[in-house]
């Protein structure tokens, strides 16, 4: 599904240059629940940015759904993210000047949706995140909580193959943060591809996989393998 | 991606958003409504005062001339004289080398009426000889102008305009009525319909060319067996005649206003030739002691070079303009500034998917809804602009009115100058990386 | 307050830095030459013609029938009839007027066989009382005597007659006789003999503007009395304040010395004539005002929207450096000073631009140079109008609390 081969990026800012991805290799097959952790600056963002077509490598390839991103066009890129990725992101992200409808249907417009799919999609979205009464109201008017799920309805109404979500629970109170998880669960059972960033290993545990950055560089932990070989691998690095 | 659905929820959007800032969005509009109401109203003087008088034949309608003067103040490479001297203009018409061709000038009469105690009143007059009606186009809507026979015999005949009939015989068919002009009688032969040739070509002197129109037509010939006034320029330089004066025939004074029809603006050249032909064998038998220098020009040419379009109105038309140009530089800088504080949104939606051409079209259909607003305010402005203009009440200034193009033509500035202002501001906005503006750890 | 550290920010705003510096440029352009043009304006229409305006009355007639009735001799009764009214300090009759329709220029020699005449002068023809009529001032010589006055004979050309003596202003005396002492000499200009100038009134203008400003004073009065028919204005000098009562009274007493009369359409005050002369130039001053101080409102609208936008970018920037130590007064000048820096560089530019507009201007219409004052104008107008439009938008800043600041949103 998602295949980052030898994957490097670099920032550049004046003369100062930061390598926030080191060759990287990652290979996510559709259907799985990959989850990233690693301290703050190791790179899990940048991977998020990558995977999610917002940046491009400075080096190696990224191969989405087949598709090399390097070779697409900027409108082709946008198609992609448009139709086959869902964005969770930690600051929610949702226009306050919009309603929770119009901040659903933002994706589903530029998708060129008809008015009837486009009602039906985002009120079954909305349901499935249980906020379907709230869809007049601005998200100023609503928690942290909800305010999280409908930007998960937002990124489901699409009904994506990939669902990256970059600290979902991180501004939510573990009550919150468990019912987040278990919506997250619930859509990679029903088939969409997940991809969770988080600081939190015990989150990052209930994933199929889970990956770890430091320094921008990645390694595999065995999801079985307990936190010693955690250690070991970090050692490694 | 089908953009015309997207156009009605650009719509929407930029609706929201224009209320919401209702103060940055009213500041705009105001300033690209002053911009569009000072060009506008500009725009609409400079357009009445370059009206083409005679649009079906003003290209092949010329208006020759002659340097006929003595050596006093010549200068090389000087334009000749506007005007002919009679003896000039009646061998051009005796030769008949154009199509049609009439001498004519202006005068003043006082026309008496007969019934009733009303006091005699002064009336503009034109003299000329036949072929101006059939030259100029001018409609009859009764009887008929008189003919190179009534040229020739002096016939005491005249034409009057619809407004004249109306003052005298209070309209209808006049036609062979009398009419007491200067304590003689004439009598009508034909009547106008209402004919006003917007600038007057013919005639430059009173308002410029936009002062009301002719209301009463006399033969050349006849005004002159009857010494009838004259009103105009006179260039005097040399032997006047002693019977008749500065207007007579030989006298050596500039003063006849001649024209000339051709079959098309190709014949120019020949004619042209012939005038210089002219020239030369009037130096011949000494009576022209300047170079042979002569121009024929036609309507439009004519109009450029009496400077019919005072330079004040064109510097007025580029002053507004200009002004347009910075209203919309500030324009530009303030769409520029809400366009960028709107940042994390545009962000978010091409994190969502949509691509460049997506951002840019929500931009320009929101800068285009301020272009139409604008254009409504500057319409206004120039519908008043356009009353404080009228209020002069002379000349160009009375015809200077709002028609059906000038309504379409603000929208249409207000809507181009609009989008011209956004095209960069909503550039920059398309380029805003959403990696920059999701708040990620 | 550290230039430098203005200047840096500024560099990475240079988008929204340069459209404000070419506004300001761009407005300033506008403002220098437009003030130069109002100021040049005004004083075109100041311009003095030597008439007492604020005491004269124009009046016009024609005759209604064409009989053979001396005209002259009517115009003569007429005279009478204008001088006794009560309120009249005098009346003449003179063939043309300034700010008049109609207007007779003869060329002037000083020797009878001239290649090109030294001057073209315009020629009034007056009657009796028409120096004192007409308020001008003599500044040599005499003024016309009894004997010198000729009637003009119906019929006659101006080559035809010959003028003995004439008054010429002072601009033409100049010109003709550059030594001075024009009194005494002779010229040639109607008629073959030549004419001596009697008397040089200091200003007397021509009634139609002429190419070149300098010959807008040549003219010269020639004692010859005309009648009333030929198109002639009949000029009365009223008491101070009695300009409105004598209108009304004139027109009666023409209508009643003589026979039924047509009256013209413009009879009424020297001034209300002079107003309609310069009416153009009043409405282009007009405009030229106006464009100028919509453009200050709306250039100085546009400052204070973009700061306000600026303010709001920056608001972390701001914060950190409050929660630094930094005082209110501190973040107010910064802001001040970083629209001193803009509006001056815009105003410097602008110069430049006003310059070049001049030059254009003076290619196409006829103005002159742009005087080195005006290019101040913009300047001084403009950097204290941008200081007033950063006012609110940096107190704003200034008050921001740091912790709001540092807070990110």
């Amino acid at each position: 599904m998602l295949a980052l081969r030898n994957v490097s990026k670099i920032y550049r800012t004046g003369s100062v240059e930061t390598t926030a991805l080191r060759s990287l290799d990652l290979h996510v097959k559709p259907g799985e629940f990959v989850s990233v952790t690693g301290p703050s600056g190791s790179g899990k963002s940048t991977l998020l940015n990558l995977l999610g077509l917002l940046e491009a490598p400075s080096a190696g390839e990224y191969l989405i759904d087949g598709a090399l991103s390097h070779t697409l066009s900027d409108f082709e890129r946008s198609r992609l993210r448009n139709e086959k990725i869902g964005f969770v992101f930690q600051g929610f992200n949702l226009v306050r000047d919009l309603t929770i409808f119009d901040n659903c249907d933002i994706p589903l417009r530029y998708r060129g949706m008809g008015g009837t799919e486009r009602r039906t999609r985002i009120e079954s979205a909305l349901e499935r995140v249980g906020l379907a009464s709230r869809a007049r109201h601005f998200p100023t008017q609503l928690s942290g909580g909800q305010q999280q799920r409908v930007a998960i309805a937002r990124a489901l109404a699409g009904s994506p193959r990939v669902l990256l979500a970059d600290e979902p629970t991180g501004n939510l109170d573990t009550h919150m943060a468990e019912e987040i998880m278990a919506m997250l669960e619930g859509v990679n059972q029903a088939g969409t591809t997940v991809v969770l960033i988080t600081h939190d290993t015990a989150l990052a545990a209930r994933a199929h996989r889970q990956i770890r950055m430091l320094d921008g560089i990645a390694s595999e932990i065995d999801a079985v393998v307990s936190d010693t070989l955690t250690l070991n691998a970090s050692a490694l690095a | 991606m089908t953009h015309t659905l997207l156009f009605g929820y650009y719509l929407r959007m930029a609706l929201a958003s224009l209320r919401r800032n209702l103060l940055l969005t009213s500041l705009m509009v105001v300033a690209i409504g002053v911009g569009i109401g000072a060009a506008m109203t500009t725009l609409t003087v400079f357009m009445v005062l370059t009206n083409d008088p005679l649009p079906d034949r003003s290209e092949r309608v010329f208006h020759p001339r002659l340097d006929a003067q003595d050596m006093s103040g010549y200068a090389p490479g000087g334009e000749p004289h506007d005007l002919l001297t009679r003896l000039d203009a009646e061998q051009l018409l005796r030769e008949k080398r154009g199509v049609r061709q009439a001498m004519m000038y202006a005068g003043f009469s006082v026309i008496e009426l007969d019934q009733g105690d009303d006091m005699p009143f002064r009336q503009r007059i034109r003299y000329t000889s036949s072929d101006f009606f059939p030259m100029f186009g001018v409609p009859l809507q009764h009887g008929q102008p008189w003919s190179a026979a009534d040229d020739e015999a002096r016939a005491r005949v005249v034409v009057i305009g619809a407004d004249l009939n109306q003052r005298v015989f209070n309209g209808g068919n006049s036609v062979g009525k009398l009419l007491r002009i200067n304590g003689e009688q004439f009598r009508v032969i034909g009547v106008a319909a209402p004919w006003h040739p917007q600038p007057t070509f013919y005639d430059l002197n009173r308002e410029g060319g936009f002062a009301e129109a002719d209301q009463l037509f006399l033969p050349f010939s006849t005004s002159r067996a009857l010494r009838m006034g004259f009103a105009g320029n006179l260039d005097c330089w040399g032997e006047v005649d002693k019977e008749e004066g500065q207007l007579g025939l030989n006298s050596s004074c500039a003063w006849v206003q001649y024209w000339v029809e051709l079959a098309s603006a190709q014949d120019a050249a020949d004619f042209r030739a012939y005038l210089e032909n002219h020239s030369s064998q009037q130096r011949q038998n000494g009576r022209y002691q300047r170079p042979v220098n002569v121009r024929l020009d036609n309507i439009p040419q004519w109009l450029d070079y009496k400077r019919v379009v005072p330079s004040d109105v064109r510097l007025q038309t580029w002053l507004a303009f200009g002004f347009l140009f910075i209203c919309l530089l500030n324009t530009t800088g303030l769409l520029l500034a809400k366009f960028l504080r709107r940042a994390p949104e545009i962000g978010l939606r091409r994190a969502l998917g949509a691509p460049r051409s997506a951002v840019f079209q929500q931009c320009l259909v929101e800068a285009g809804l301020i272009g139409i607003a604008g254009g409504a305010f500057g319409l206004l402005l120039a519908w008043c602009g356009l009353w404080l203009v009228r209020q002069q009440a002379v000349g160009y200034a009375a015809l200077a009115g709002m028609e059906a193009g000038t309504l379409f033509g603000t929208f249409l500035l207000a809507l181009v100058a609009s989008l011209a202002a956004a095209a960069f501001p909503a550039w920059r906005a398309c380029l805003v990386a959403p990696a920059s503006q999701l708040k990620s750890l | 307050m550290d230039i430098s550290l203005v200047l840096a920010a500024l560099r990475r705003h240079k988008i929204i830095a340069s459209l404000v510096v070419l506004e300001i440029a761009f407005t300033c352009a506008v403002i220098c030459n437009a003030g130069f043009l109002i100021a040049e304006r005004i004083e075109r229409v100041q311009r003095p013609s030597g008439l007492a305006e604020d005491s004269l009355l124009r009046l016009q007639l024609s005759a209604a029938k064409r009989g053979d009735q001396d005209a002259l001799a009517q115009t003569r009764t007429d005279l009478a009839a204008l001088r006794a009214i009560p309120g009249v300090q005098s009346a003449t009759v003179v063939s043309q007027i300034p700010y008049g329709d109609s207007s007779s220029n003869s060329g002037v020699n000083l020797r009878q066989d001239q290649d090109a005449p030294t001057l073209d002068a315009s020629v009034y023809l007056a009657s009796p009382e028409a120096l004192p009529t007409l308020g001008l001032s003599l500044v040599a010589g005499r003024d016309f005597s009894a004997q010198d006055y000729i009637d003009w004979q119906p019929g006659t050309a101006p080559g035809e007659i010959n003028i003995p003596t004439a008054i010429i202003t002072q601009a033409t005396a100049d010109r003709l006789f550059p030594q001075g002492n024009a009194v005494g000499r002779q010229f040639y200009s109607w008629g073959s003999q030549p004419t001596q100038v009697v008397g040089v009134v200091e200003r007397l203008t021509r009634p139609s503007e002429t190419d070149d400003p300098s010959s807008m004073e040549y003219s010269m009065i020639f004692p010859v009395s005309v009648p009333y028919t030929s198109g002639a204005n009949f000029l009365v000098r009223t008491q101070p304040g009695q300009r409105d009562n004598v209108l009304e009274q004139a027109t009666a007493a023409l209508r009643e010395s003589g026979p039924p009369r047509i009256f013209g359409l413009n009879n009424g005050s020297i001034e209300s004539l002079r107003d309609r002369y310069y009416r153009n130039d009043k409405a282009m001053a007009w405009l030229l005002a106006l464009i100028c101080v919509s453009l200050l409102v709306i250039t100085v609208a546009g400052i204070v929207g973009l700061a306000s936008f600026w303010v709001q970018q920056r608001t972390r920037a701001i914060g950190i450096r409050r929660a630094l130590g930094a005082t209110r007064v501190q973040i107010l000048r910064y802001f001040q000073t970083e629209n001193l820096l803009l509006t001056l560089g815009g105003s410097l530019l602008g110069a430049l631009l006003a310059v070049a507009l001049n030059l254009l201007l003076m290619q196409f219409y006829e103005v002159p140079r742009l005087p080195a004052a005006y290019l101040l104008l913009g300047l001084a107008v403009l950097v204290p109008l941008g200081q007033l439009a950063i006012l609110q938008p940096a107190l704003k800043a200034s008050r921001m609390e740091p912790a709001t600041a540092t807070r990110s949103a």
